[in-house]
């Protein structure tokens, strides 16, 4: 018991150490499955386990004895089939074998623009929600909010038990308590409007037909973005997660113009208050280096590909690196290789500091790697990425200070209530309730834009 | 004999606006179906144009969707005027994503570029079982199969559907290329395919190769 604590102190200060700007004494092995690697490891029935996620303790446990990391290895799922099938989702949808994906669906017509400029949020829950989400129907109201009710009684239940079950092995086995999602969860304005609204289609003919809407469209959604992923407790250890999908698909000019400016200062506004956001830079984002240097310091990047030598250099002293490591070598290469590639990733990427290991991507089933390799290169990381001048000086500090924004947009929509707005309306309503009605408010505004997400 | 070379440029430049409206015009003249066959060919190698681009990282994904749709337009704006008189196939391709995965927008593009190119595609759609591709091969006897998948879980089902091939005498019948984000040499090698690409464009050429 006394280790396992000792364990966890270890691993809370190798992670503070490198938000704190510090050589940390080990890099951390940042790994962690998703609920469906863990649900085949255990030999459970993989739809079951989505059902039943408590089924999965005595699995996820046998997991986090077999694998090393820092963080908890089982990290449960962004995807429930519960909350999105009682809804009957057509964007979240069970392939054959059993694993959620999101096909390509328009949520959002062309000629909707106008309105999602005008009102985003009311645009987003009266147009795109009844087509993403087939059982919103706004011509049967009642059962919608039945629906409704049930989809968003089992989002709460079946993340606070993959939750339960991460707290507890987090305590058992002296993980670090935190993680590189912590802080929140939300998608840059410009992907927000692609993923869900347009559609990957979609947005690319917007692009060259109607760029200004674009623009617009994303200047809109802002304040709804930046809302999602506001923290409720601001932490400079706790990163907003923004997975980062359209800009590599997309000319360089049309970047800088549609993409960038919104989600710059999304970044830069969480920065004032003394966030960092963990940026996924899915795909290859060789050519957007310099854009990526531009952004408060101590942003975490988590890159999918490119060259690490590159990326070190020119980010590596001001912002936090991960990722890059090929989680396809754990398949198609012998165990030795994979250990010496390991080493290889070090050595370019951990002097200095500012370094997490982690994958590219992360395996979406066993199959997809040998995890005899998988469990060498873990072991690898912690025995190897050991460094010898702890306690120094990394790289350039943060001050949240530096990071000022222009005032955007308010949120603002006759489907989300402030306090005060509300006690306008129900001057009945004690201002004892202020709290937990303006905490459910709250969480069903997040449960929404979870939906669209 | 008009001169098309401006219209293969329109499209080589994604100029939307320009290729709609030299095609209005041409229709309004009155063509033949031989003339309006020469306006496809035009348009279809205006896709080749934006193929080089996008291998020279000129252009993007992005780019490649719109083209699809551009050409998918011009040719539905000569609809009228074409006819029956059907342009012959340089080959033929069985093309799907495989079971586990329900992505197609890589697949949709390269269909559209094979397509271009005077490929005859029979496109089995997403998350496809194994069987699926053998009966389709059974049945029309492409020279090609074209698999696609974007997520890693893809890769078994592409050895899976090889296997299928396989233990039907299928195989050795067809040269098969697999594509998608998770695609590399290795993979390549360890499903059992001739040829694998992360590039459309590519692709193409790949399988241009194979039925020259
Ligand atoms: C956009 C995107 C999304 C969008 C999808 C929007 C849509 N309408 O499809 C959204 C945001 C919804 C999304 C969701 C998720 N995604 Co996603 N996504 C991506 C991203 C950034 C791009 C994928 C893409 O569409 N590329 C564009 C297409 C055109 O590229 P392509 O398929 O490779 O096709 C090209 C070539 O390969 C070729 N080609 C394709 N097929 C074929 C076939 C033949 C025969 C030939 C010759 C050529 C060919 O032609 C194309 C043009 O050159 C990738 C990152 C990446 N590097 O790809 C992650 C990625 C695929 N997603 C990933 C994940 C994990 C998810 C989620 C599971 C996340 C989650 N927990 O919710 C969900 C759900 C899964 C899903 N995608 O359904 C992972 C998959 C990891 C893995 N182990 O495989 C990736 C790789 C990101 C990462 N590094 O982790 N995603």
């Amino acid at each position: 018991m006394a280790d396992v604590k000792a364990l966890q102190q270890e691993r809370i200060s190798i992670y503070h150490d490198v938000f704190d700007n510090k050589i940390p004494k080990r890099v951390p092995v940042n790994l962690s499955f998703a609920l469906e690697v863990v649900a085949q490891y255990g030999k459970l029935n993989l739809v079951e386990a989505q059902w039943n996620p408590e089924i999965l303790e005595e699995a996820a446990d046998k997991m986090c004895r077999k694998v090393y990391s820092d963080v908890c290895v089982f990290s449960g799922t962004f995807r429930f089939p519960s909350f999105y099938q009682a809804l009957k989702s057509r964007s979240f949808v069970m392939s054959s074998i059993g694993f959620i994906q999101h096909p390509e669906v328009i949520g959002m017509l062309p000629e909707d623009y106008d309105y999602l400029i005008e009102k985003p949020y009311d645009c987003i829950l009266e147009r795109v929600i009844p087509r993403q989400y087939e059982a919103f129907d706004l011509d049967d109201p009642i059962n919608t909010v039945i629906n409704f009710t049930k989809s968003m009684l089992a989002y709460n239940n079946d993340f606070m038990q993959a939750g339960m079950i991460i707290g507890k092995m987090t305590e058992k086995h002296g993980y670090y308590p935190g993680s590189l999602f912590s802080g929140g969860f939300t998608e840059a304005p410009f992907d927000l409007l692609a993923d869900q609204l347009r559609s990957f289609k979609g947005i690319s003919m917007d692009i060259r037909r109607m760029p200004d809407k674009v623009a617009a469209a994303c200047e809109a959604l802002y304040p709804i973005a930046f809302k999602k992923g506001l923290p409720a407790k601001p932490s400079k250890y706790a990163p907003v997660f923004i997975p980062l999908h359209m800009p590599t698909f997309m000319r360089e000019k049309d970047f800088e113009k549609l993409f960038w400016p919104t989600f710059k200062r999304m970044v830069e506004e969480y920065a004032s208050m003394g966030v960092h956001c963990n940026l996924f830079c899915e795909d290859d984002w060789t050519r957007y280096l310099d854009y990526l240097y531009d952004l408060p310091t101590d942003t975490v990047l988590m890159f999918e590909y490119g060259d690490p030598k590159l990326i070190k250099e020119k980010l590596g002293k001001k912002h936090i690196i991960t990722g890059l490591y090929p989680i396809m070598n754990l398949k198609t290469k012998p165990t030795e290789e994979c250990v010496d590639e390991a080493k290889r990733y070090i050595d370019i990427l951990a002097p200095g500091g500012k370094y997490i290991f982690g994958f590219d991507k992360n395996p979406l089933l066993l199959d997809d790697i040998n995890l005899e390799s998988y469990c060498a290169v873990a072991e690898t990381v912690r025995d190897y990425g050991v460094y010898s001048n702890p306690g120094e000086t990394a790289g350039m500090e943060f001050n949240k200070e530096d990071y000022k924004v222009e005032p955007s947009r308010k949120f603002e929509s006759k489907y989300y209530k402030t306090w005060d707005q509300y006690k306008a309306l129900n001057p009945e309503v004690s201002d004892f309730g202020s709290p937990k009605l303006q905490g459910l408010e709250e969480a069903v505004f997040q449960y929404i834009m979870y939906l669209m997400m | 004999m008009t001169d098309w070379t401006h219209l293969t440029e329109a499209v080589g430049e994604l100029n939307e606006e320009e290729v709609l409206k030299i095609l209005e015009e041409f229709i309004a003249s009155n063509p033949t179906e031989e003339e309006a066959q020469k306006v496809v060919s035009a348009c279809q190698s205006g896709m080749n144009i934006v193929g080089e681009r996008f291998e020279a990282g000129e252009y993007f994904v992005g780019d490649l969707i719109f083209a699809g749709e551009l050409l998918n337009e011009a040719i539905g704006t000569l609809k009228p005027v074409i006819g029956s008189a059907s342009d012959k196939k340089v080959g033929s391709i069985v093309l799907g994503t495989v079971h586990g995965d329900l992505h197609d927008i890589g697949k949709n593009i390269f269909r559209s570029m094979a397509e271009a190119a005077g490929f005859e595609v029979h496109d089995l759609g997403i998350d496809q079982p194994v069987e699926a591709f053998v009966d389709k091969v059974k049945q029309v006897k492409p020279q090609i199969v074209g698999m696609s998948g974007v997520l890693t879980l893809a890769l078994e089902a592409m050895k899976e559907t090889i296997d299928g091939l396989n233990a039907e005498g299928l195989r050795n019948n067809v040269k098969i290329i697999i594509g998608g984000n998770p695609v590399t040499k290795e993979v390549c090698e360890h499903v059992g395919a001739d040829a694998w690409t992360t590039n459309a464009a590519e692709g193409v050429k790949i399988c241009q190769g194979w039925v020259n």
